[in-house]
């Protein structure tokens, strides 16, 4: 980049929090979706809303590509430098600004780490909801841009729910407000319009989120299961049922041998084919008896085991299992790509049926962990990157379980985002009228384009070239989220 | 049929989306998209009405699936209907706009309509998935079918609430939840505003969690607290017994759906100028006392207070410190107040977002951006 650019940025930002090291950008030369690479040109770490906006005049005088990144969790190269250009880090704009426990509402940054707004408010009986697996290190900022989801999504809804307001620098550097702190739509929702919006339309540089009281009671249990159609069919009873657990998680033996083997060690029992880990909230009036008609609905559909956590400890080691699932995968397969599609809940039995014979067709072992209870699939699939012809065939085994997905009556993604991983997808869903509409919504926020170009629509060329020692590498994966997991100071909600 | 003054031209009642789609892309003036016709109130005059596109008859139930618990409807289909067809699988959209079970789903999202249950949440909420008719004939869609889904930007929200002046919304999916296994009512009444406010916060403040919770008032009557719990009835039994003293009175069954009858009626009578102010809801009192309504129901646990005013003469003053959109008030009114009261860049992004959708400005022209 050039130097009159950088001196710039620097002017804006200060000195030392400008990248222009072409070692150090390796770092930010991809998200956690490791098969695209690109380096930006520079990395900029303002810290308040005004150095946003004086980052994004500079690349608009210039012309460059410009994005906006958070902690790097994202699965779908969200915040991948597709173009290069200018990478806005927002880890710096990491404070909680105000809790409102009255109002049950939080003003907070970008940069915040979603566990970190729950932490925080535990004490005073609050936590935010949304609790996507990587909410140990991944930011409000990112989880608005890509409306992230998360197992307790399934009662609580997904980011979208839970934000009010926010401000946030447009394309062109003007900061603007947008909406209430009672998540009132006044006119256009263009709050609701821009979360999920994968960091293409505005930078949010402040949130106001919804905070909810501590759930009086919970109730975890672990059902066992032989065969997969009898775990699914459960799923659907308990849908069918009317009862809404606050999460309903899917692990099958794949994933159960590999957390049992590493330091996730959840005591989840060896011989199922497929376990479902089931959480319930609410009141304590009433949720013995929601547990007991969960645990019978399991047993009718032949679970050989209902285990029901006695104490926080047991809860967090369940928890512990499911979170840790990719991290463990080490133990199964040197590398691994998570994937991420939605299919209607009923649909469970096949699908999962469908992906086991591709598996088996493509030579390469997939295993599922994921919230069935929303139908959001997260197949794995387990690969070895020293052999070229495995990067070549997870891609044809990846579009064909997306095909089968979408053929379901399912959607690309439930929560990772489209970004560069899926976009060429977007044509399954969409035809050329939905897209050229999704265009014309995006260029009235960034008409240039510049802002977090290459992403969401489809494109006739590939915007990077894979990499082959990438850190699909299930150690390096595993090192992470255990340093993630163990490093904290509590799992599960 | 006259609507904001204006003699319509014609009306059209298409019984398909592609009859629908490619009457508008024949049409060559405004047009005018309606459901029941109960927000007819609500939005900045309309400047020219040549075609009303009356979607009444854009009202199947194309697929209901119990086991997933979603529906994709026509726009024209009722809440009403809607909801009878879920009622067997004891199953519910929980929307309940104060227009009624006679407003169109269409409405209800295009107006973004909205009732007590705000309390947990608006239609936004529930919505999936959205198919649209653009002006120049254009069928798109947003969203799918599945109840989580993040394929895609999220259109559906921004049709949501545009009074139908970027797209006419002919279909939408939804996820549904279970009825309530359990709901019930507690009413009480209070000697002063500053008696029920503080129950209120009390309220607020403490593990309860209502599904409605409504602070009602006005000249000629008292001022009261409604609140409704919807579970498990063990958890709807304990929350009534936690309930702040006072003299409650508790509904259930009949009695209780007669009840929230009554104050939808209320509702309807509230007038002539409505208008919703949002705050904190810790700030109900501080607004109730700027503004000085003639009557009101507040949501107050969301913050989100009606007002009924004589006239909207001090809509301005409300807007210096809380947003105020003017949710009914008769065209006279609405020709020298707008709407919305929308300013600065936030209104140049809905303009040009207009701008993108109609660029000769035809559909429900005026509607929706105040003063122009």
């Amino acid at each position: 980049m050039r130097a009159e650019i950088i001196e710039k940025l620097r002017r804006v930002v200060g000195k030392n929090a400008v990248v222009a090291d072409e070692t150090e950008l390796l770092v930010y030369e991809c998200d956690a979706l490791t098969l695209f690479k690109q380096k930006p040109d520079a990395v900029v770490f303002p810290q308040t809303t005004e150095q946003v906006s004086g980052i994004v005049k500079i690349a608009c005088e210039y012309g460059l590509p410009f994005l906006p990144r958070g902690a790097g969790t994202g699965l779908s190269g969200g915040a991948l430098a597709a173009e290069g250009g200018i990478i806005i880090e927002m880890q710096k704009m990491n404070r909680i600004l105000s809790i409102d426990q009255e109002n049950r509402i939080a003003v907070v940054q970008p940069g915040v780490v979603n566990l970190n707004i729950t932490q925080t408010t535990a004490p005073l009986g609050m936590y935010y909801a949304p609790d996507p697996s990587s909410q140990q290190a991944c930011t409000i900022g990112g989880n608005v841009a890509e409306n992230a989801g998360g197992p307790h999504c399934l009662k609580y809804g997904m980011t979208t729910d839970h934000i009010l307001a926010i401000e946030v620098v447009l394309a062109n550097g003007e900061i603007v407000r947008l909406g209430n702190p009672a998540g009132e739509t006044m006119g256009m929702d263009l709050v609701g319009t821009i979360v999920g919006s994968e960091g293409t339309f505005v930078i949010v540089t402040e949130i106001t989120i919804r905070l909810l009281p501590k759930p009086q009671a919970v109730k975890t249990l672990l059902a066992a299961y032989h065969s997969v159609e009898a775990c699914s069919q459960t799923v659907s009873d308990i849908i069918g049922a009317g009862i809404v657990p606050a999460a309903l998680e899917f692990v099958d033996d794949k994933t159960i041998h590999a957390v049992e083997a590493s330091v996730f060690k959840a005591g989840y029992p060896m011989d199922a084919r497929a376990a479902l880990l089931i959480e319930l909230d609410g009141f304590q009036d009433g949720i013995e008896e929601m547990s007991d008609a969960i645990s019978e609905i399991c047993r009718k559909n032949q679970a050989y085991e209902v285990r029901v956590a006695k104490n926080d400890q047991e809860r967090a080691k369940l928890w512990l299992g499911r979170k840790g699932a990719f991290g463990a995968m080490g133990r199964v397969s040197p590398d691994m790509i998570v994937m991420d599609a939605v299919i209607p809940r009923t649909r469970l039995p096949d699908v999962l049926a469908e992906v086991d014979r591709l598996s088996d067709l493509h030579g390469l072992a997939v295993a599922n962990v994921f919230h069935a209870g929303d139908g959001n699939l997260h197949p794995l699939i387990l690969f070895d990157s020293r052999y070229p012809d495995q990067v070549e065939r997870i891609h044809k085994l990846g579009e064909a379980i997306m095909r089968v997905c979408v053929d379901a009556g399912g959607a690309l993604s439930g929560e990772h985002g489209i970004g560069v991983e899926k976009k060429e997808f977007m044509g399954l869903i969409f035809n050329d009228t939905d897209l050229d509409v999704m265009g014309d919504v995006k260029s009235v926020f960034n008409p240039t384009a510049k802002l977090n170009p290459s992403k969401i629509f489809p494109s006739r060329h590939a915007c990077s070239e894979i990499g082959r020692s990438s850190t699909t590498n299930t150690v390096e994966i595993g090192k992470r989220v255990e340093a993630m997991l163990l490093g904290g100071s509590r799992v599960g909600h | 049929m006259v609507i904001d003054g204006l003699t319509v031209g014609r009306t059209l009642r298409p019984e398909s989306v592609a009859d629908l789609a490619a009457a508008i892309a024949e049409e060559k003036g405004s047009i005018v998209p309606m459901g029941s016709g109960t927000q007819m109130e609500f939005g900045n005059p309309l400047r020219a009405a040549d075609c009303v596109v009356d979607l009444s008859r854009l009202s199947r139930i194309t697929t209901y699936n119990p086991a997933e618990l979603t529906i994709h409807v026509e726009a024209g289909a009722t809440l009403g209907q809607i909801q009878s067809a879920l009622a067997p699988n004891k199953q519910a959209l929980p929307l309940d706009p104060w227009n009624g079970p006679s407003a169109t789903i269409g409405g209800i999202a295009a107006a973004n309509a909205q009732g007590p249950m705000r309390a947990i949440g608006g239609i936004r909420n529930w919505i999936i998935g959205m198919t649209v008719i653009h002006i120049d004939g254009r069928i798109s869609k947003t969203g799918g079918r599945v109840v989580k889904n993040v394929t895609g930007y999220d259109l559906a929200k921004l049709y949501t609430g545009s009074l139908g002046t970027l797209t006419v919304i002919t279909e939408m999916s939804f996820k549904l939840k279970a009825q309530f296994p359990k709901t019930s009512t507690a009413i009480a009444e209070f000697g002063s505003l500053s008696e029920a406010l503080t129950v209120v916060a009390a309220i607020r403040k403490s593990p309860l969690q209502p599904i409605a919770c409504e602070l009602v008032g006005g000249s000629g009557t008292t001022n009261a607290v409604w609140i409704r719990f919807g579970e498990h009835p063990a958890a709807v039994a304990w929350q009534i017994s936690q309930l702040p003293a006072a003299a409650w009175k508790v509904f259930e069954g009949d009695e209780e759906a007669a009840a929230w009858e009554r104050l939808r009626v209320r509702y309807s009578t509230l007038g002539p100028v409505v208008v919703r102010v949002v705050g904190l809801p810790s700030e109900v009192g501080t607004i109730m006392e700027l503004a000085r309504p003639v009557s009101w129901i507040a949501h107050a646990t969301s913050g989100i207070v009606l007002m009924a005013f004589d006239n909207a003469d001090g809509v301005g003053r409300i807007r210096e410190r809380f947003p105020a959109v003017i949710e009914k008030a008769p065209i006279e009114v609405r020709r020298r107040v707008a709407t919305f009261g929308v300013s600065g860049t936030e209104k140049r992004l809905i303009r040009e977002m207009k701008q993108k959708f109609d660029p000769g400005g035809r559909l429900n022209p005026g509607r929706h951006i105040d003063g122009e």
